[in-house]
């Protein structure tokens, strides 16, 4: 068999399971059961619940104490993730400071930088943005033309940075830029940087997406000073960090559980019973996710361990996102004579979504791609 | 990490060694032209592989469900064309309900037949999987509301032979005949089982077969040049077998849900696998003859071996559809708007 093909069984440990019963609990007291959840990770946000959630202790609870951690394993975050996405939680604000920020502070920061900002994340106050795509930067990641100067006590950046989601609600974002010019080594000469989206020489310009909401935006950057403590690890050293952060990250339950609450929808519409086409349906998305659920958790297992399951992630988020395109399509099709407005609102929310799906963390294509490598094709 | 016992992993190289050895191209080409495999299945018979997973007090060899399941894996990688999920689900049947262990090779046969309480029984089944190379077939009878399980020897049976689309052994058998008092034994409930430990062997043999056409895929894309290089180059190849790996890959998962459920019959498992596994059938299966291009559609390339077995198989003891309707089922019976509680219970 391939390597990066097998995803033994992995049960989650006692520890991670008890912490089920309280976040079913906190979500039950903190959400409004009027409002319409929404699973997928990018279409929520409310520092309210952001801190809220901070002060239970359940962001960045695998970092340590020191930084404001809680010291817990991957396996406990994971339930506390898909707990969240489950309920539809509005984990917007929080979200990329919680999975990729703090991590990337802890692997390359300073230890200023983490003192100054991982208590802050952790907390539920300190929210941040991902600067990675260009306007002429999407998939190729290298060709980024963004560009900092060194000059007395820090760089001056210019260049622009674009589909960043919350920029215009987020307190800082960390963007990949060009401290070098391009060589012949593309992936040479570029560093992490932190940009704080307040500065008056950033212009943050909404971008409204196909369901109408302005959650991500096009950044400007007009000679932004950026003091040398800002910078993210050595510069230079960006491509492989961005590297680092984005190869796990594409295993996690937010890769197959955006439409979840579809499921839900339409699992009370067919309560009172239904037929057997509609059943089918049902048993049908329920078993893909079942299957995912597990694909995922064992990956967890890996991560935990130590092992870096490149190719497993990327297949988990290949198959995830394509079934997360296809429970709207088919739950369409079979709905009951009187719909729901609850169940219609959010299938109509989940299909204006569904496009993102398979582009957002590496397209449906990069991602083939990353598999292709793993089963030796490249 | 390796989730296999020891002794699992010494089940599966015994397993694998015999079947490189014995169960090549034109042993299964020569069993689709009628020749009984019998050097492969002695060889099986002798290491014991043909018992595993049976009761050693029953005759067997010992060893659990999952066990057994492993045999099914590796024997529908090589498209072994033997009836070792058949001899094992009719063997199982008759431990479970009270039959002494059959005579010979056993098979199963997945319809159902008429009884009186006295012994007498009539009825005909279209599709007896191996029943021509069988020496006893254990089937399902009905009296009214009662269910018998019932262990006939195969001379009481008129043979109508018929392959499946597999070439497979499909017959048709026709009986009518007074049985002994030990050849059945009322059983309630064994439809059900029978029905759930068919689809958990059919599971494992499709996987381990899926296993197989992604790697026959993935080396054929290798060797095969066209335009000047291998067609394992081009992006719409290498995206087309990626998105069949992910198929492969989350069938493996689906199927060893059941192997590791301790009392195998988590009945959801089963359900979800069968369900999942079949889906996949199609995707990945269209894929590998895509990429196999004009060779794949013929006799002469081994590929035709599994993909024409997981296209009968994935509907043998229940298509996707039945089992997606009773997981549908389930779960909008159980989960009275709490489906995230109930998938989480699913370990």
């Amino acid at each position: 068999m391939f390597q990066g093909l097998a995803f033994n069984p992995f049960t989650l440990p006692p520890e991670a399971e008890a912490l089920r019963a309280d976040v079913r609990k906190f979500l039950a007291d903190s959400l409004d059961p009027t409002s319409l959840p929404n699973s997928d990770f990018n279409a929520g946000d409310s520092s309210e619940f952001s801190k809220a959630l901070g002060k239970r202790g359940w962001i960045g609870m695998t970092w340590p104490k020191q930084y404001g951690g809680q010291d817990k394993s991957f396996l406990e975050r994971y339930v506390v993730t898909e707990e969240l996405l489950a309920a539809g939680a509005p984990v917007g604000c929080h979200w990329i400071a919680d999975r990729q920020t703090g991590p990337l502070l802890l692997k390359f920061g300073t230890e200023e930088q983490r003192k100054e900002f991982l208590p802050k994340i952790a907390s539920g106050n300190c929210y941040f943005s991902i600067g990675m795509s260009e306007p002429n930067t999407g998939s190729d990641l290298a060709s980024i033309k963004s560009m900092a100067k060194k000059v007395e006590g820090g760089w001056l950046l210019n260049g622009s940075k674009i589909w960043t989601s919350y920029a215009h609600t987020n307190h800082f974002m960390v963007a990949l830029v060009r401290t070098e010019l391009a060589s012949e080594n593309r992936h040479a000469g570029m560093s992490q940087v932190i940009v704080d989206l307040q500065d008056k020489n950033v212009t943050v310009s909404g971008i409204k997406n196909l369901s109408g909401e302005e959650d991500f935006n096009q950044v400007f950057f007009d000679d932004v000073f950026i003091p040398d403590d800002r910078v993210v690890g050595q510069p230079g050293n960006g491509w492989e960090q961005v590297i680092s952060e984005l190869g796990y990250e594409r295993s996690g339950p937010e890769r197959f559980l955006s439409a979840f609450r579809v499921l839900v929808e339409y699992s009370k519409e067919l309560a009172e019973g239904a037929s057997d086409d509609q059943y089918s349906i049902l048993g049908r998305l329920t078993a893909h996710l079942i299957t995912l659920r597990r694909m995922s958790i064992s990956v967890a297992g890996m991560l935990e361990s130590g092992e870096t399951p490149i190719t497993e992630a990327a297949l988990i988020k290949d198959v995830g996102n394509a079934y997360e395109r296809l429970v709207p399509e088919v739950v369409r099709l079979s709905q009951t004579r009187n719909p729901s407005a609850r169940f219609l609102d959010t299938l109509s929310q989940c299909i204006l979504h569904a496009p993102s799906f398979t582009l957002r963390g590496g397209t449906r294509e990069i991602l083939k791609g990353v598999i292709a490598r793993g089963l030796g094709l490249r | 990490m390796n989730y296999l016992s020891e002794h699992q992993v010494l089940i599966q190289d015994t397993l694998n060694r015999i079947l490189e050895d014995l169960c090549q191209k034109q042993t299964v080409d020569a069993a689709e032209n009628g020749e009984f495999p019998s050097a492969l299945w002695e060889a099986l018979s002798e290491t014991g592989l043909t018992l595993t997973g049976l009761p050693e007090e029953h005759g067997g060899s010992g060893g659990d469900l999952s066990d057994a399941l492993i045999v099914m894996k590796g024997a529908g990688k090589f498209s072994a064309p033997i009836p070792i999920a058949e001899n094992f689900l009719g063997r199982v049947l008759c431990c479970e309900f009270g039959l002494s262990a059959p005579k010979g090779i056993a098979t199963f046969c997945d319809n159902f037949f008429s009884i009186t309480p006295d012994g007498q029984l009539r009825g005909s089944s279209s599709q007896t999987a191996f029943g021509r190379w069988s020496e006893t077939v254990v089937l399902i009878a009905e009296h009214g509301d009662e269910t018998y399980l019932c262990a006939c020897p195969f001379e009481v049976f008129e043979l109508n032979e018929k392959n499946n689309m597999a070439g497979e052994p499909r017959d048709m058998l026709s009986v009518e005949t007074k049985l002994t008092s030990d050849q059945f034994v009322q059983a309630d409930g064994v439809a059900r089982r029978a029905r759930l430990l068919g689809a958990a062997l059919r599971v494992a043999q499709m996987s381990g077969a899926l296993e197989s056409i992604l790697e026959m895929s993935v080396s054929y894309s290798m060797e095969r040049s066209q335009f000047g290089k291998p067609i394992s180059k081009f992006q719409a190849i290498q995206q087309q077998l990626a998105t069949m790996a992910g198929e492969v890959a989350a069938s493996i998962r689906a199927a060893q849900s059941i192997e590791i459920s301790k009392d195998l019959m988590i009945e959801l498992d089963v359900a979800i696998a069968k369900a999942r596994v079949g889906e996949a059938v199609g995707v990945c299966t269209d894929i590998a003859h895509q990429v196999h291009g004009a060779m794949g559609y013929t006799l002469e390339h081994t590929l035709n071996h599994r993909t024409r077995r997981l296209w009968a198989w994935r509907d043998e003891y229940g298509s996707e559809k039945e089992w997606q309707i009773e997981i549908g089922r389930f779960f909008s019976g159980n989960a009275s708007g709490n489906l995230w509680d109930q998938i989480t219970l699913l370990a």
